[in-house]
């Protein structure tokens, strides 16, 4: 029999009941759509998770003292970096770089005083790795690493009651033990995409807090772009190799465990989705194509007698469950496409920004449709529906032609 | 704690010795040579420090012991909850002392911006006293009369990268040295606390500001008092009571 035919016979006999037919289209257009929204918000979650993270861990790799990130102070700097460092870290592969000092420091106006972290940057350095002009929304930024200001977050200068142009204290351990303080006048606000992060963040000129903290030309770090945080190679084997001696390479996924996890989750987590959603539809293709099935018993028994080979029957019932899948398929992914255009402008979550920034979120989320996220949930369903049709369609491929036209 | 002693002296001992007003001097000098009378003092004292908001009041009392310029012990005597806190500044550094978990801890940066316990007081504000003479610009307001003293009014201002946060600073100074106002003003030129003296008293043969206010400009129901029962100079203390051990393990 002839592919053609089975086709068409399958076609027509998905529309003889055509109420049933729609009403499972329906559920695979309502599941597919569940898919592709799910995985597109949640790629849109972990995106932003990863853009704020990369943006202020801050690049994909970073050089410290062994012992700087379980004890982040001035006793754990990496003293200037050696010839052979510089010149791996002027590769052709690394977008930029920052020698930064980070030391826990208090900040205080007059009328508050807060726990912050002081960073201490070349602001050439800094613009090249993550900080952009357009965070800030007054004043400017560093323009030197001698430049005696600091530049706050927006959160930060509400926290303090105090504004652009106003000095601050900063006062941080030095050296030798001793409290490094200085006043610093606010020369720039930025607007970081987590409030926390702008209460958090302080920037001044890096020679002027090793001044401070008396640390000579030491730094607590080296931040390191690549071109892509999926792949740290070829540059990262090469910076690996020439680090000099008491100090530790470590990439993004060492720094943020929670980020990595975040991010090799969303996989996993995309499939296991899909395949829940697909259980739940399962029950009823299942009962769709056994009733397809059970109605035509008689019909089939018929077609059987007169020479129509098992395995044939057996194609035509999967045939009637793959129309069935691809035109729900089909809409359902027109649908989910459909339904995210307008929200990829952004989906403000500022009523629970709250609960999105604990795991590191923005107060935007932006939904991230991905085809090979469409295809993936195509595939499965596609892949899964024609094994849970093969019970039915194996079910019409053994009738007894005499039994089924006699007792049906 | 320690740094309430030095305040408490520094106020207290600006009188110290008598002015030997041969000629006026100017706004730097004033307060210079008010820093310098206390320097080298020794002292003991009791006071009492008095918490007041508007539902509520506490009292504590102090002993103190201070030596040369950086370098005093503070301990609170009652009430018996807190009694035994003790503070040790020397060497420009600060060390407290909890009978209740039995640890001394080195006093970080961090804390120099807390409020001393639980008072109007901060830390930085009377920690380190002589800031008043070097990280400012001094500048003579004016001068008036008051109970037969001239008063003179200084202006304080913070030098460029000072680590102060105020605005400015005035100081009201009497002729004899005593220290009668220092009002804080933040960078909007906003008063933002102040501190009164509000009873000299003649204390071992010299008159000490006895009674002292810092009150929280536009809020007259939060101040915190200092008030000195007992106050003697030039004491015989020995070095080993401005010691880690000395304070872990009170001997005077």
């Amino acid at each position: 029999m002839s592919l053609l035919l089975l086709t068409k016979l399958a076609w027509r006999n998905l529309w003889r009941n055509y109420r049933r037919t729609l009403i499972m289209l329906a559920a695979i257009i309502l599941g597919v759509w569940a898919m592709i929204m799910m995985n597109a918000l949640m790629r849109g979650m972990v995106d932003g998770m990863l853009d704020s993270g990369l943006k202020y861990l801050p690049g994909h790799a970073q050089l410290h003292h062994p012992a700087y990130r379980d004890d982040p102070g001035v006793a754990h700097s990496l003293e200037a970096l050696s010839a052979p460092l510089q010149e791996a870290l002027a590769d052709r592969d690394i977008l930029g770089w920052s020698a930064r000092v980070k030391v826990p420091a208090m900040i205080s106006s007059e009328r508050d005083s807060r726990g912050v972290v002081l960073l201490g940057v070349d602001p050439m350095q800094e613009l090249s790795i993550g900080f952009a002009e357009t965070d800030l929304v007054q004043g400017r930024f560093l323009e030197s690493a001698t430049d005696p200001s600091v530049v706050v977050g927006e959160a930060m200068l509400k926290r303090l009651e105090t504004r652009l142009g106003r000095r601050i204290v900063l006062s941080s351990q030095t050296v030798g033990n001793e409290v490094g303080e200085r006043g610093f006048p606010i020369v720039g606000v930025y607007r970081a995409s987590l409030p926390s992060l702008e209460e958090t963040l302080v920037y001044a000129g890096r020679e002027v807090v090793q001044g401070m903290l008396g640390m000579g030309g030491a730094v607590s770090e080296v931040a390191i772009l690549g071109p892509d945080y999926r792949r740290l190679e070829p540059w990262f084997g090469r910076v690996a190799a020439a680090v000099d001696e008491g100090m530790v390479l470590e990439g993004w996924r060492e720094l943020d465990e929670y980020l990595a996890l975040s991010l090799s989750i969303q996989g996993g987590a995309g499939i296991v989705l899909i395949v829940v959603i697909f259980l739940a539809l399962s029950f009823g293709l299942v009962n769709t194509m056994a009733m397809a099935v059970f109605e035509r018993v008689r019909e089939m028994g018929l077609l059987l007698a007169l020479g129509m080979p098992p395995h044939a029957m057996l194609y035509q019932v999967l045939l009637e469950a793959l129309f069935l899948l691809l035109l729900g398929l089909l809409a359902g992914n027109l649908l989910g496409w459909l339904s995210l255009q307008p929200l990829l402008s952004g989906i403000d979550l500022s009523a629970l920004a709250e609960a999105a920034e604990l795991s590191g979120m923005g107060a935007t989320l932006y939904p991230n449709l991905r085809g090979v996220d469409m295809l993936r949930a195509t595939l499965i369903v596609i892949f899964l529906g024609l094994a849970a049709s093969l019970i039915p369609a194996w079910r019409a491929a053994r009738l007894d032609p005499v039994t089924s036209m006699n007792e049906y | 704690m320690t740094i309430a002693v030095k305040i408490l002296l520094s106020i207290a001992l600006f009188h110290a010795a008598p002015v030997t007003a041969a000629e006026p001097m100017d706004a730097r000098q004033l307060v210079q040579a008010a820093m310098d009378h206390w320097r080298g003092e020794s002292s003991s004292l009791e006071n009492t420090m008095t918490i007041h908001r508007p539902t509520w009041e506490r009292s504590l009392s102090m002993v103190g012991w201070t030596t040369g310029d950086e370098t005093s012990l503070m301990r609170v005597t009652a009430p018996s909850r807190d009694a035994g806190n003790s503070t040790l500044l020397k060497d420009g550094q600060l060390w407290s002392y909890h009978p209740g978990i039995n640890r001394i801890i080195k006093v970080p940066a961090s804390m120099m911006e807390q409020s001393w316990m639980g008072s109007d007081f901060s830390n930085r504000d009377i920690g380190r006293s002589t800031d008043i003479v070097h990280q400012y610009s001094h500048r003579l307001l004016s001068e008036y009369e008051r109970d037969g003293h001239t008063v003179h009014v200084v202006e304080a201002t913070p030098l460029e990268h000072a680590p102060v946060v105020w605005g400015r600073e005035v100081l009201h100074i009497r002729d004899d040295h005593i220290l009668l106002e220092h009002q804080f003003l933040d960078q909007e030129d906003v008063l933002v606390k102040t501190m009164r003296t509000l009873r000299v008293e003649q204390k071992s043969g010299r008159s000490v500001a006895t009674v002292m206010r810092m009150s929280k400009a536009g809020n007259a129901e939060e101040w915190t008092e200092l008030d000195i029962h007992r106050i003697d100079f030039d004491v015989e203390l020995p070095a080993s009571l401005f010691t880690l051990s000395n304070l872990r393990n009170p001997r005077r």
